[in-house]
């Protein structure tokens, strides 16, 4: 049966087993071998050749059916998931993170302090857009702000006067409530026999918990501060004053009179992400004078807020509001300024009333308190934490292509051996998601440590605890997945990508490209790096200026006694008491003290002779001692004194409210129209002197009009201080303050203080940005170390062979750090204009700035390409110190 | 229940892989159909046939032995599963009702 003639024919079966799917082929090829042999011997040769053919061609394509590789296989792969394959990946990548310690940790430190920033600046910025929002009617609740232009000057603000609220609600029936508060500042509270200095006192009407959601610990919200003076603690106010006792009908007292006031009340805590902040909350009721003036300009100290119905576009109700202030407020500027809302605008000022989400208050409004926010700041912080993660990415991305050359053997091998593309692509991947965890968990270590350094910059109260929420949480660690993804991409498809013969050659990354992804990256990163440089120099050079401009006085050792007025009668006395000491030079008792805002009254002033003409003017109320104290200069006519009883009626202008009257010939002896009496009758001052411009506000600000009057304004004593005994002197004084026995405490602060006070928030600004930008110039060295170290491996055959040949070190070391300078130079190039323009856009906001030096950016140049060198030169030194014998001979 | 769709084709290659019982392969299978019915099918519809069947979860194979008239390549062997004979008992059932449901007058002319 087995004769060697039985055999097909042979061009038959060379088609069989070129065209058959291999997979079947062993199998079918036999069948058709032994049919052959079937039909050889039932039909003859001719005959089974003839079959034979016809049955090879059915089972060639199209024809054949293939049988599913994935179905049932000899040699099943293993699937790239199954449970045996990640834990040889988790195993690999163990392995190799452990062996290139340098460049692991490179890594990990690098994202560490990424995701630690990223996360520090995501709380951050939370909690900036959380404000207010604790209100259960957050979004319905709107703020009704003033807007009023004065002499080409934005004097308007956040509060309207007291009748604005009333006529609202009565006026718009849409205006579901109204309701407003005001705030006193600090008060001396009294219980029984013990006092307190109350700040945080706020003022308020009964309508204040239908509008704003602040839970009631004891008491009844609904009529809590619907009588006359009654008032409403806060947790922690209600244990200071009364301990654990029960402080509802217990009676506080406070203000000039002392009046009595109720508790009917006990609340939580404001939340710190609030605009407002109270410790106690009393009624306005009864405590201002009802005034029958219909317009809203008068006393404006009154924040007033409305609560619309749902769904309720707050635009149309502001476009009803504006009639009716044209209206109120038309009224008062004629009545004030002798001119009609319309010559009024004519002149170029403006008037009007507009309305603010109260979601937007924190960050939106223009206000100079220090605990405002600025949606720039948020926007900027935000950018540097996304630039510094990209950062921290990049490095990775770049230290593991870098490293690839050591991998590539490894992936050369793994191919051979059958691993797939897509198996490789996992394992990087899977390795730089390990790696990203790792950082995470470092980074979360970080952000537990430098937490509360962070606080104290930025004057929040964060918490850990708010990164447990279950969505933040898994937020991060998704977050955080797709940083090591994304990292781990780029390497992941660039070394799976490799040939293996070329890799197992030793020629798979020999390509040096002169402009590749990797520079591109380097170059990003030093523009970040640069731009913060110019940043940080820049927000310096204008703390510092500002900190050292002539201010106009001498602010040095001058001590601020404060609540003097507490003293009553005795408060001159003190004072000269006080002066007697050796240690103090001279002393004045006033309750403007310059910078800051201690007094914000801004009045209008008119000359005699142009009783239409008003100009926007502060007022300074001074004793003769106040000048000299200060070290203020006066540029024309005198000093108030008491050998003049004349002064009474004298004022003193500085040299803008000269200017602004257009009195610049002459100012001494004229009269000006300081302000209206009840009875209509106007009040008459004539200038004794000028006084030389100094700033009573921050830089931030142009000086404006100042106007000083001779008057018993009471509150401060301001004592220049000649002594290098401070502690000392500070205890007598107050032992001193003690005999007279003052319902109020000792308590004293320096100008100095007061002075740097006005800046704190660009002291927190340059203090970021310094944080920030020595980080990411620490992240960006990190990767430069990592690049220099794969580039002097790389380049160890060329320069062993450069040394044979007598190359010196110093142009080894040139040779390798030429690249590097290439791309920061490129990326200083870049970061100039746009870091010139960004730190333009800020110094707008300032009336007295610096300047934009070419020497600022020489300056961040130079520090990058100093700091780069510095990193690059470890590891270009060393390689150029290596004997080339050892380099050369390993081949 | 979820029909089983079976050609007709399949069935009668599906049953023969039944009868012979374990030594079913692309040879004997053709040759038990061209026994057995008569017809003469390309090998190239019978070896499409058993991959179809497989596919389908009919029958299970695996490679066997080499043997010397086939130049040692071995055969792939094919097996009927349960859901086969399931298969083929329903519709072995499925036949009997319907045929069951005939007139008695027409089972008789069609018998004749």
């Amino acid at each position: 049966m087995n004769s060697p003639d039985k055999t097909p024919p042979r061009w038959a079966h060379w088609l069989l087993t070129t065209l058959h799917p291999h997979e079947t082929l062993e199998e079918v090829e036999g069948d058709l071998d032994e049919l052959y042999m079937y039909w050889y011997d039932r039909a003859g040769r001719t005959q089974a050749s003839l079959r034979y053919l016809l049955n090879v061609v059915s089972v060639l394509p199209p024809f054949v059916r293939r049988r599913k590789p994935s179905k049932q296989q000899d040699y099943r792969t293993t699937s790239n998931l199954h449970p045996d394959m990640i834990r040889n990946y988790l195993k690999i990548a163990f392995r190799n993170l452990k062996r290139q310690k340098v460049s692991t940790s490179i890594n990990v430190i690098g994202l560490a302090i990424g995701l630690a920033t990223g996360i520090l600046i995501m709380l951050y910025v939370q909690d900036e857009l959380s404000y207010d929002r604790y209100n259960e009617k957050a979004d319905r609740i709107f703020r009704a702000n003033l807007k009023l232009q004065l002499n080409g000057k934005d004097v308007g603000g956040p509060s309207l006067g007291q009748n604005a609220a009333r006529d609202l609600k009565q006026e718009f029936p849409e205006v579901l409530k109204a309701t407003r508060i005001r705030g006193q500042g600090g008060e001396f509270v009294s219980y029984g026999t013990t006092s307190f200095r109350q700040d945080n006192l706020l003022l308020a009407d009964s309508s204040f918990f239908d509008v704003f959601t602040i839970p009631f610990l004891k008491g009844n919200p609904k009529r809590a501060l619907a009588e006359p003076n009654t008032v409403v603690l806060t947790e922690e106010t209600a244990r200071k004053y009364f301990g654990n006792q029960d402080p509802i009908g217990k009676v506080l007292s406070f203000g000039n009179d002392k009046r009595p006031y109720r508790v009917t009340g006990v609340v939580r805590n404001v939340p710190t992400n609030s605009h407002f902040r109270f410790d106690m909350l009393a009624t306005l009721v009864g405590h201002d004078q009802v005034i029958d003036w219909p317009g809203w300009l008068y006393s404006i100290d009154y924040q007033t807020y409305v609560l619309l119905p749902e769904h309720y576009d707050y635009k149309q109700l502001e476009a009803k509001i504006s009639k009716l202030a044209e209206k109120q407020m038309g009224s008062e500027i004629q009545k004030w300024l002798k001119l009609t809302p319309k010559q009024f605008r004519e002149r170029g000022d403006d008037f009007g009333v507009f309305l603010q989400p109260l979601t937007d208050i924190h960050l939106y409004s223009r206000s100079e308190s220090s605990q405002s926010g600025n949606i720039m700041y948020v926007y900027v912080l935000t950018a540097i934490a996304a630039f510094m993660l990209l950062i921290a990415c990049v490095n990775f991305m770049n230290l593991s292509t870098a490293t690839a050359v050591r991998r590539s053997r490894e992936v050369g091998v793994r191919k051979v051996l059958g691993s797939v593309k897509g198996q490789l692509q996992q394992q990087f991947l899977i390795e730089s998601v390990l790696l990203a965890i790792v950082a995470l968990l470092v980074g979360l270590l970080l952000v537990g440590l430098a937490l509360p350094f962070f606080n104290q910059l930025t004057g929040k109260a964060l918490a850990m605890s708010l990164l447990t929420n279950s969505s933040v949480a898994a937020g991060l660690v998704a977050g955080t997945v797709l940083v090591g993804l994304l990292a781990g991409s780029y390497p992941a498809f660039y070394l799976s990508s490799f040939k293996p013969v070329l890799v197992l050659k030793g020629r798979a990354t020999a390509r040096r490209g002169s402009f590749n992804l990797r520079s591109g990256l380097v170059v990003f990163q030093f523009f970040v790096t640069i731009s913060l440089i110019i940043a940080t120099v820049t927000a310096d050079r204008q703390l510092r200026y500002m900190q050292s401009q002539k201010v106009g006085f001498d602010h040095e050792q001058v001590l601020v006694i404060h609540d003097t007025h507490m003293l009553r009668n005795n408060e001159t006395v003190f004072r000269d008491r006080i002066i007697q000491s050796p240690q103090v030079v001279m002393g004045s008792i006033s309750g403007q003290v310059p910078v800051g805002r201690t007094n914000m009254d801004n009045t209008t002033v008119r000359t005699k002779e142009n009783p239409d003409q008003g100009v926007m003017t502060r007022f300074y109320f001074v004793d003769p001692e106040y000048i000299p104290t200060l070290g203020m200069r006066m540029v024309q006519g005198r000093n108030f004194s008491k050998s003049f009883p004349t002064d009474a009626s004298g004022v003193i202008l500085n040299e803008t409210a000269v200017q602004a009257l257009g009195w610049q010939k002459n100012p001494i002896g004229r009269e000006l129209i300081g302000h209206t009496d009840d009875n209509g009758v106007n009040i008459i001052y004539r200038v004794v002197g000028v006084v030389s411009d100094f700033h009573f506000e921050s830089l931030r600000q142009k000086i404006g009009p100042l106007a000083m009057f001779l008057g018993r304004n009471s509150g401060n004593i301001l004592v220049k201080t000649r002594t290098d005994k401070l502690p000392e002197f500070l205890a007598s004084l107050k032992q001193q303050w003690e005999s007279f026995a003052p319902a109020a405490p000792f308590s004293y602060s320096f100008l100095d203080d007061r002075f740097a006070k006005v800046y704190v928030s660009e002291q927190k600004i340059e203090q970021v940005l310094t944080l920030f930008s020595s980080l990411t110039i620490f992240i960006a060295c990190l990767g430069l170390f990592g690049l220099a170290t794969y580039t002097a491996e790389q380049r160890t055959k060329e320069i062993g062979v450069r040394k044979v040949l007598g190359a010196s070190v110093g142009s080894v070391v040139a040779l390798l750090s030429k690249d590097f300078l290439k791309l920061i130079l490129i990326a200083l190039v870049i970061a100039s204009p746009i870091a010139w323009w960004g730190m333009n856009q800020w110094l707008k906001e300032f009336a007295y700035k610096v300047t934009m030096d070419w020497w600022i950016f020489a300056l961040a140049g130079l520090l990058a390409i100093g700091i780069a060198l510095l990193t690059v030169s470890y590891q270009s030194i060393k390689a150029a110190l290596v004997n080339p014998v050892k380099s050369l001979r390993s081949e | 229940m979820r029909r089983t769709y079976l050609g007709e084709f399949e069935e009668v290659v599906l049953l023969m892989v039944a009868i012979l019982d374990g030594e079913g392969y692309g040879v004997t299978v053709s040759q038990a159909l061209e026994e057995h019915t008569g017809r003469i099918v390309t090998f190239g519809t019978v070896h499409n046939t058993l991959i179809r069947l497989e596919e389908k979860g009919f029958v299970t194979s695996e490679l066997g032995g080499g043997t010397t008239e086939r130049g040692g390549r071995r055969k792939r062997l094919f097996r009927v599963t349960a859901l086969g004979s399931k298969a083929l008992q329903e519709i072995q059932q499925l036949r009997q009702e319907l045929w069951g449901m005939i007139p008695p007058k027409i089972v008789q002319l069609s018998g004749q």
